[in-house]
């Protein structure tokens, strides 16, 4: 029953699609490998271009949930690809989907590899998604509000305070933004003095031990479960930044998500840097 | 076989509980934050709350302690395996019950996140895993009360492997973040080590301790044979099945605690071995100090040498431990097969 349903929803979801992109305008069929870069094609207006997703998209996006799904992250089912009939294939590269790229290409279909650890990296990567689906206008306009809402940001934090800020990204192995990402970018134009920008790894795996000794003043947690944050950070009081009640929870989707809504996610950490209420202390 | 004498037991065991007590020391006193031996020393005598009390009573004694707890563990569980499966590989994971422990740890993290628990909810679904296996094992593998070596074994084997095709299935359907964790936790670590959890796996490591001990004499025998060691008056089955089962419950505790930590249960019965001989009277709690050392030592080098970073301490003992234990057995090699 519920299969059936899920067909219908399914058939009806690709006709709408279909519908939108015939007429004329050859938009080309994209399938998206990358919940970041799914995330920019819809922020472009550019949804109708696309006719596949992977899995942890189709989480990060539940309005794409009757798209078809190619299989996760790591194991992206060729076939399922190949069966969408895409112009276009777009992804972040990884060690595991370097074959698949290779084996897609053999087979006559765009492969368009798109990086996402640097802003600049990122914002290209707008303008470059932008091109290829007919939205370079939509493109532009969001690479220049990203662009003006970080000069906005690093305008305020000039005068602000700079207290030492430490990005959760997972509690529990500990995992925290380090040096060279757009994350570590947007908290130094938020403000913030990144605790941890000496590893030289974007995202690295610290200790407890260490984040003890750094003596972070701000705690931004961006981790899942942002209602087991508060119990879990009381468990260490000698943090300056529990201590004081500057643990602040921040949405992973909006934040830490290398997308097109980094805009409003740099005026949140200004916010939160400068310790306005953002409605959010867990 | 070297006569072993009270003296000789009683000096090995010193030389290893210092052995210990200084791999112990050293874990307090190491790690990335520049304390200093003063301040080490100021933390453990009064608790002010700080951030020198927070990293020595809170960070580094409750993983000193449980790396002791847990290569103690490891370490009598890779000794007894070898003793009553008779087989010189069989390490404490040999049997599926670590298999099972990881399916049920694996499920709470890839499940966890969409029900709502956190890291939690990761040891004690491990260790309900380990239980269900080592009671399904027994099941699968006895006949009338008894249980064979080679029967448990194949058993063992197949479940490893039916656990290992359902946490790459569980692995797979997993996102990014729940990916990377269940991946560390294969590789087994300490970072998460709390000490209210140290209670439940010293509570299974003296159980099976008590156990091994006083069946000493019996394992010495059922090295000559299970039919040989029935014939000197050794009630087999009855002492299988009680090591087995405390043995399962002990590497259930650990692997809950700290994932799969490999390589611990397999080198520290071997190397000791090597050094000691074969009597299970000094090899067992010789393991078991020997053991506790090794991890010890093993996980303060995981935490200090990259700086703050963390390292596997899983990945260290098979780094530090499979060259070190090749070395020996060389050694021991050229020893007894020397012109």
């Amino acid at each position: 029953m519920i299969g059936r349903r899920l067909l219908l929803t399914l058939l009806l979801g690709l006709a709408s699609l279909r519908s939108f992109a015939e007429p004329g305008q050859a938009l080309p069929r994209v399938v998206s490998l990358n919940p970041s870069l799914t995330a920019i094609l819809l922020a472009l207006d550019a949804s109708p271009a696309l006719v596949g997703i992977d899995d942890w998209s189709a989480r990060t996006h539940p309005q794409l949930a009757a798209l078809p799904r190619v299989g996760g992250l790591f194991n992206p089912s060729l076939e399922g690809i190949l069966a969408l009939e895409p112009d276009l294939v777009v992804w972040v590269p990884s060690a595991q989907q370097r074959n698949l790229q290779q084996r897609l290409e053999a087979l006559d279909v765009e492969v368009l590899t798109l990086d996402n650890i640097t802003l600049p990296q990122l914002l290209d990567s707008i303008e470059r998604l932008g091109a290829r689906v007919q939205r370079e206008r939509e493109a532009r306009e969001r690479v220049r509000a990203i662009r003006a809402a970080w000069t906005r940001e690093e305008r305020r934090a000039a005068r602000g305070p700079h207290p030492r800020t430490v990005l959760v990204l997972q509690r529990d192995p500990l995992f925290v933004v380090g040096g060279g990402s757009f994350l570590d970018a947007m908290l130094r134009a938020a403000g913030a003095e990144n605790a941890a920008a000496d590893f030289g790894e974007a995202y690295p795996r610290v200790g407890v031990e260490w984040l003890i000794a750094a003596a972070p003043q701000l705690i931004i947690d961006a981790a899942e479960g942002p209602e087991r944050a508060r119990g879990h950070w009381s468990r260490w009081p000698s943090l300056p930044a529990v201590a004081s009640g500057r643990v602040v929870t921040v949405p992973a989707d909006l934040v830490t998500l290398p997308g097109p809504q980094l805009d409003r996610a740099v005026a949140l950490l200004g916010r939160v840097v400068r310790g306005e209420d953002v409605g959010m202390a867990p | 076989m070297r006569v072993l004498s009270p003296r000789r037991v009683a000096l090995t065991l010193a030389a290893l509980t210092g052995l210990l007590l200084a791999t112990g020391l050293v874990g307090t006193v190491a790690g990335p934050s520049a304390l200093s031996v003063p301040d080490v020393i100021s933390a453990l005598i009064g608790d002010d709350g700080g951030p020198a009390s927070d990293i020595v009573l809170r960070v580094r004694l409750p993983r000193v302690l449980l790396a002791a707890l847990v290569g103690a563990s490891l370490a009598v569980a890779g000794v007894l395996f070898q003793a009553l499966l008779r087989n010189p590989l069989a390490d404490p994971f040999v049997l599926g019950v670590s298999g099972g422990a990881a399916v049920g740890g694996i499920a709470a993290l890839s499940l966890g996140s969409a029900l709502g628990w956190g890291y939690a909810a990761v040891p004690p679904a491990a260790f309900a895993g380990a239980v269900v296996t080592t009671v399904v094992l027994y099941a699968v593998a006895s006949q009338d009360g008894r249980v064979s070596g080679t029967h448990l074994l194949l058993t063992g084997v197949v479940f490893n492997a039916f656990a290992s095709a359902t946490i790459v299935f569980l692995a797979s359907l997993a996102g990014l973040t729940e990916g990377a964790s269940i991946f560390l936790w294969l590789i087994g670590s300490l970072s998460a080590a709390r000490a209210d959890v140290a209670g439940w796996v010293a509570l299974f490591l003296v159980a099976g301790l008590a156990t091994a001990l006083p069946a000493a004499r019996n394992l010495n025998l059922l090295a000559l044979g299970e039919e040989s060691a029935r014939q000197l008056g050794v009630d087999v089955g009855r002492q299988q099945r009680l090591l087995l089962v405390a043995t399962s419950l002990m590497v259930g505790a650990a692997v809950a605690v700290a994932g799969l930590v490999g390589f611990v249960g397999l080198i520290i019965p071997h190397l000791l071995r090597l050094a000691l001989g074969p009597d299970h009277r000094l090899l067992l709690p010789a393991s078991a100090l020997g053991g506790a050392a090794f991890l010890v030592a093993c996980d303060t080098a995981a935490r200090t040498l990259l700086g703050g970073r963390e390292l596997p301490v899983g990945a260290l003992t098979a780094l530090a431990g499979g060259p070190l234990f090749l070395f020996l057995l060389r050694r021991q090699h050229r020893r007894v097969f020397a012109p």
